[in-house]
C-alpha cells in the first residue's frame, strides 16, 4: 500500500529545502512532513457505497526570523521547487509577522522508539479485504434484528509516514498504521424510526472485529424500540462512556490545553494542586499507551512521548503543553503538539490537518483512570437514575455548558433499566458534573482520543418534553 | 490542469469505466489569526491534485485521488478507481441508470472586486488586528478575543466522458470571531462568522473593528444575564440561529441520502410536511453566497431547487445516484470539499422565502415565550431530531422584549416543530455556514426570522 521509496524522496527533499532555507539567515526552522495512503469503504443503506484510495503527501514549514517572527506555509506539491518555494513562503509570512516573544521549538531529546505502532498488514491491505470486513459489520448488525438497518458506516486502514526535522538538532520519523471501523443505524418499529445509534472500533492494527461492532450497534437500536417520556428529575445520571468521550471530554480538554489557559479560555486558570473534580477522577495523558489509536514516540513538533498526570483524584496536576505554551507559562513540554486535533473549529476544518496546519495543544489518549465496578454493577446500585449512553449537542467551551438531547437514554428504578428515554434533555455545567462524580466504572472504551469509563454523577437535572 | 486530466481520458483504462469524473484542483487558503493581541498563526497553504471517479458495470462507483500528478502515479490513480469500484459491483443488488447530464463546457470566473491578490501580508494581519481593536476598545471584561481571517482561492476543473468540461475560479473570503469575556468567576462566550464569496470588499460594509466591537458587546452583555429556563416555549428564532434550524433541522433531512436513510421526510413527497408559511429552496447560484457553486461537482448545473412549497414537500437535494434512485432529475448538490474527497449531497445556499411580518409584529404577538438568537452550531438526526446551541435569548412577555439570558441547547424533531411554525419575517438574510458531515463544506443560509414552538435546555435553578 505504501512505498518506502516515496518517503525517501519526500525526505530528501525536506533535507534539502531545509538547508537552503539555513543559508537565508533565519533564527530557526522546522518541517512537519507526511505522507500517507488510505483505503475506505463507506457503508450506505445496508450496501458497500463507495471505495475511496487517497494518496496524500506534503510538507509544513515554520520558519522563524529575528529570533520570534514566525510563519508557517505547507504544500502537497512534491517537487524540488515548489518545496523550496513553501519555505521562502513561510519565511516571508514571518517578516511581515508581529513579534511572537514566547515562541519556542523542542531541543532535540534522547530518542524514543515505541513499538506497535505500525502493523505491516494494514498497509498491505486490498480494497477486496476492506469490503468484505464492512460487509461483515453490515452483516452482524441486521442478522441480529430484520427491523434494525446500517445507515451508514465506514472501514478504513491508513498507513504512512510523519517526520519532523527542525534546525534546533530534532530529526525523528515513524512509520504509523490506524485502522477504524464505524458502523451507524436505526430502527423502525410500528412506524417510528428511532434515534441513531453507533458503535466504533479504532485500532493500530489490521484484526478489527466487524462482528462485535455489527452487533453493538443493532442491540443499542433494539433497545430503543420501548422509548417512553418520563417526568422531570434530578438526581443520579451514569454517562457512558460514548457520552464521555464526546462532550464530557471536550470540556475537560478545553480546561486542561494551556493555551487556553493563556489566553484566559480555560476556567481551570487556577495554580496546580487545586481541587478541580471529585476524589473519583484521575486524568492521564499517555502517549506511549500500548494499542493507544494516538499512541507515538514523538509529537508534531518531535517532542518525546511520555505520560503526564493531569488530574489526580480531583487535583489539578498539569495542563497539557507544546514548547511554545511550556515556554510562556515556564513550566515542562508535556509533548502535547498535536497537528491532528479533533475539532470543528471553522478555521482548522478549512485549513485541513496535518502537514497542512501548525501545531495545537492537543491530548494524545486522554486516559481516565478506570475504577472497579462494571455499568451493570453500577446501574444495579441506583434506586432512581438515568443511564446516559449517548447524548447529542455540543458543550459550550469554557462555560462548561453541556444541555444535550438523550439519543440513547435509559430510566432506571430498583436497580434495573425500566426503558428508554424519549425527548429528553440532560442539563449541567460539566464542571460541577466532575465535582458531583460518586463512581467510576471499569468499562473502559478506546477511542480517537480518549480511553474512558462510565462515570456516576450525583445530582444531574433531565428535563423532557 | 485540463491538459493532465485529457491525458487520463486517453489512456486504455478510460475504456473500463462506463462513467469517468475527472476533477482537478489547485487552492490557496490564507490564514491570520490574532488572539489576544498576538499573530497566533499566519499562514499559507497551497494545494493541488486530482480526484478520479469511475462508475462501472452499471452499478458501482469507485474513487480515488493523488498528488502526485505526473504521468505514470494519474494512470495508476484512475487504475484504483476502477479496481474499487469492481470491488464491489458483484455486491450491488441492482443496476443503477443514471440519469443523463447535460453537455457542457464553461469558464466560470465569480466576479471579485477586491481580489486578495492586489493585497500585501501586512494589510491581511491589520484585517485581523483591527477587528481585534474593536473587541478591545469594549472594555477589560473581554478575558479572551480570537479573530481569524481566512481568504480562499479556489480553481477547480472539471473533465467527464459525457461531453462537460467545466472550470471555476472563485475567491472566498471569511472573518471569524470568539470572544469569551469574563468577570468574578463567570464566563460568557460569543462567536461570530463574516463571509461570502467574493474578494476584500466584503470589509466596505462592515469593518473589522466594527464588526469585532459588535461580537465583544453581546459577550459583555451576557456576563449580566441569567440562566435561561428550560421546558416547551414558544420562540421568536433570529436569523443568526434560524441559519442553524434550517441547516439542521430541516435541511439535512431534505437531503436526499439522509431521506433514503429512513429520515423524517421519505416517502412524503407532494405531502405537506411542515407549516403552509414555509417554502424553503437550496440555489448554487444566490450571488455572494458561500455556498456559490454553478456548476457540482459530478458537472452538474446547480439549479434554484424548490424544495417544500407552502409546506408542501416538492424535491430533495439530489446528486445523479440518488437522483437515478428516486427517479428525479439531479439537482446540482453533488460536492466535494476538495480534490481528495468524493462528492456526497450537500446543501449550497439553502433558504426559506421571506413571509409577512415585520420582526415587530412576531414578537407583539406572543404572550410568555423566548426570543433565541445566535448560534453555537448543531447537530441532527436522519429522524429529523436535532440539537443545536443558541448564544443568547430574551424573554417574551406580553408581547416585549424583557430581560437578557444566556445560551443553551435547543432541540426537538424538525418535522414537529416545522408544523408550529406561524410567523415568518419578511427580511431574509443571506448567512454564511459550514457544515462537517463526513467532510468539511461551506455554504449559505438565507433566513428571515421565524416564530414556532420549541424545547429549551437551559439551566435555571
Amino acid at each position: 500500500m505504501h512505498e518506502d521509496s516515496d518517503w525517501s524522496t519526500l525526505s530528501s527533499l525536506v533535507n534539502a529545502a531545509m538547508e537552503r532555507i539555513k543559508r537565508e539567515h533565519v533564527s530557526h526552522a522546522e518541517a512537519f512532513y507526511t505522507s500517507t495512503r488510505s483505503i475506505e469503504v463507506s457503508i450506505r443503506n445496508s450496501e458497500i457505497f463507495a471505495e475511496d484510495k487517497v494518496t496524500d503527501a506534503g510538507v509544513g514549514f515554520r520558519v522563524i526570523v529575528d529570533k520570534d517572527k514566525v510563519g508557517f506555509a505547507s504544500t502537497n506539491m512534491l517537487n524540488e521547487r515548489a518545496i523550496l518555494e513553501a519555505g521562502k513562503k513561510a519565511m516571508s509570512i514571518a517578516k511581515a509577522s508581529p513579534r511572537m516573544p514566547n515562541f519556542a521549538l523542542p531541543d532535540a531529546k534522547p530518542r524514543l522508539r515505541l513499538n506497535g505502532l505500525f502493523d505491516p498488514e494494514v498497509a498491505e491491505m486490498t480494497v477486496e479485504e476492506a469490503v468484505e470486513v464492512a460487509e461483515r459489520t453490515v452483516s452482524a448488525a441486521e442478522s441480529l434484528d430484520n427491523r434494525v438497518t446500517a445507515k451508514d458506516g465506514r472501514v478504513s486502514y491508513v498507513a504512512g509516514w510523519r517526520g519532523v526535522k527542525n534546525t534546533l538538532g530534532v530529526e525523528c520519523e515513524e512509520q504509523e498504521t490506524r485502522s477504524y471501523i464505524f458502523l451507524w443505524g436505526n430502527g423502525r418499529k410500528n412506524g417510528e424510526v428511532t434515534s441513531g445509534c453507533s458503535e466504533f472500533e479504532f485500532g493500530r492494527g489490521a484484526r478489527l472485529h466487524p462482528e462485535a461492532v455489527g452487533e453493538n450497534m443493532a442491540r443499542r437500536v433494539i433497545s430503543l424500540f420501548e422509548a417512553g417520556p418520563v417526568e422531570g428529575f434530578e438526581g443520579p445520571v451514569i454517562f457512558g462512556p460514548e457520552a464521555v468521550s464526546y462532550q464530557l471530554f471536550d470540556v475537560l480538554v478545553g480546561a486542561l490545553i494551556s493555551s487556553n489557559v493563556i489566553s484566559g479560555r480555560s476556567v481551570w486558570n487556577m495554580e496546580t494542586g487545586s481541587k478541580v473534580a471529585s476524589d473519583k477522577l484521575t486524568v492521564i495523558d499517555n502517549a506511549v499507551l500500548k494499542d493507544g489509536f494516538a499512541s507515538r514516540s514523538f509529537d508534531d513538533e518531535g517532542f518525546p512521548s511520555q505520560v503526564t498526570v493531569l488530574v489526580d483524584h480531583g487535583r489539578l496536576e498539569s495542563f497539557l503543553h507544546h514548547a511554545a505554551t511550556a515556554k510562556e507559562l515556564k513550566t515542562k513540554n508535556t509533548g502535547n503538539a498535536s497537528r491532528y486535533p479533533r475539532s470543528s473549529d471553522m478555521v482548522r476544518m478549512i485549513t485541513g490537518i496535518g502537514y497542512r496546519t501548525k501545531p495545537e495543544v492537543y491530548p494524545s489518549n486522554l486516559v481516565i483512570k478506570q475504577g472497579d465496578k462494571s455499568q451493570e454493577k453500577l446501574v444495579s446500585e441506583m434506586e432512581t437514575g438515568v443511564l446516559v449512553e449517548a447524548m447529542a449537542g455540543f458543550a459550550q467551551q469554557g462555560s462548561g455548558l453541556i444541555s444535550a438531547q438523550l439519543s440513547r437514554g435509559f430510566w432506571v428504578q430498583h436497580g434495573e433499566i425500566q426503558h428508554a428515554i424519549k425527548s429528553g434533555m440532560v442539563l449541567g455545567i460539566a464542571f460541577d458534573w466532575l465535582k458531583q462524580i460518586s463512581a467510576v466504572g471499569s468499562d473502559s472504551k478506546q477511542f480517537a482520543n480518549s480511553v474512558v469509563p462510565s462515570l456516576k454523577v450525583e445530582n444531574v437535572k433531565v428535563v423532557c418534553a | 490542469m485540463f491538459d493532465l486530466l485529457e491525458k487520463c481520458l486517453e489512456t486504455s483504462v478510460a475504456s473500463q469505466a462506463d462513467v469517468i469524473q475527472l476533477r482537478g484542483q489547485e487552492r490557496t487558503v490564507t490564514i491570520c489569526s490574532v488572539r489576544n493581541g498576538t499573530v497566533e498563526e499566519f499562514s499559507s497553504i497551497t494545494l493541488k491534485g486530482v480526484g478520479i471517479r469511475v462508475f462501472v458495470d452499471g452499478k458501482s462507483w469507485g474513487f480515488s485521488s493523488t498528488n502526485r500528478l505526473d504521468k505514470e502515479s494519474l494512470k495508476g490513480t484512475f487504475t484504483d478507481a476502477v479496481k474499487l469500484a469492481r470491488a464491489t459491483s458483484a455486491l450491488k443488488k441492482a443496476r443503477i441508470s443514471l440519469p443523463p447530464v447535460k453537455a457542457s463546457t464553461a469558464n466560470v470566473v465569480v466576479p471579485v472586486k477586491k481580489p486578495l491578490k492586489d493585497f500585501s501580508s501586512e494589510d491581511v494581519v491589520r484585517i485581523a488586528s483591527d477587528a481585534y481593536k474593536g473587541t478591545k476598545a469594549t472594555g477589560p471584561t473581554i478575558a479572551s478575543a480570537e479573530l481569524t481571517f481566512v481568504g480562499l482561492e479556489d480553481d477547480k476543473y472539471f473533465l467527464g466522458n459525457e461531453g462537460i468540461r467545466v472550470s471555476e475560479h472563485a475567491t472566498r473570503v471569511l472573518l471569524i470571531a470568539m470572544v469569551m469575556a469574563r468577570s468574578e468567576g463567570t464566563i460568557a462566550p460569543a462567536s461570530e462568522n463574516l463571509g461570502h464569496t467574493g474578494g476584500l470588499e466584503l470589509f466596505d460594509k462592515t469593518p473589522p473593528e466594527t464588526f469585532g466591537r459588535t461580537v465583544a458587546e453581546k459577550a459583555m452583555s451576557l456576563l449580566k444575564a441569567k440562566k435561561p429556563p428550560s421546558g416547551r416555549f414558544r420562540v421568536v428564532i433570529h436569523p443568526t440561529l434560524c441559519a442553524t434550524l434550517l441547516h439542521e433541522a430541516i435541511g439535512h433531512p431534505l437531503e436526499a441520502d439522509i431521506a433514503m436513510a429512513g429520515g423524517g421526510f421519505d416517502d412524503q413527497i407532494s405531502r405537506l410536511v411542515s407549516s403552509k408559511l414555509i417554502t424553503i429552496y437550496d440555489d448554487g447560484c444566490v450571488p455572494g453566497g458561500l455556498g456559490y457553486f454553478p456548476f457540482d461537482d459530478e458537472g452538474v448545473e446547480c439549479k434554484h431547487t424548490v424544495l417544500l412549497e407552502n409546506g408542501v414537500l416538492k424535491s430533495f437535494m439530489h446528486d445523479r445516484t440518488s437522483a437515478a434512485l428516486a427517479s428525479a432529475t439531479p439537482t446540482g448538490n453533488a460536492h466535494a470539499w476538495d480534490y481528495s474527497a468524493e462528492p456526497l449531497i450537500r446543501q449550497t445556499n439553502i433558504g426559506i422565502e421571506a413571509g409577512d411580518f415585520a420582526l415587530e409584529e412576531m414578537i407583539e404577538d406572543v404572550k410568555e415565550g423566548l426570543f433565541l438568537e445566535g448560534t453555537f452550531g448543531g447537530q441532527a438526526d436522519a429522524n429529523g431530531d436535532f440539537t443545536f446551541g443558541f448564544r443568547s435569548a430574551r424573554w417574551i412577555h406580553h408581547g416585549e422584549l424583557g430581560e437578557e439570558l444566556r445560551g443553551a441547547n435547543v432541540a426537538g424533531n424538525a418535522i414537529e416543530v416545522f408544523k408550529t411554525i406561524d410567523a415568518v419575517g419578511k427580511e431574509a438574510t443571506l448567512r454564511p455556514g459550514a457544515c462537517g458531515k463526513g467532510q468539511w463544506a461551506i455554504q449559505g443560509r438565507v433566513v428571515p426570522p421565524l416564530r414556532c414552538e420549541i424545547m429549551v435546555g437551559g439551566v435555571s435553578e
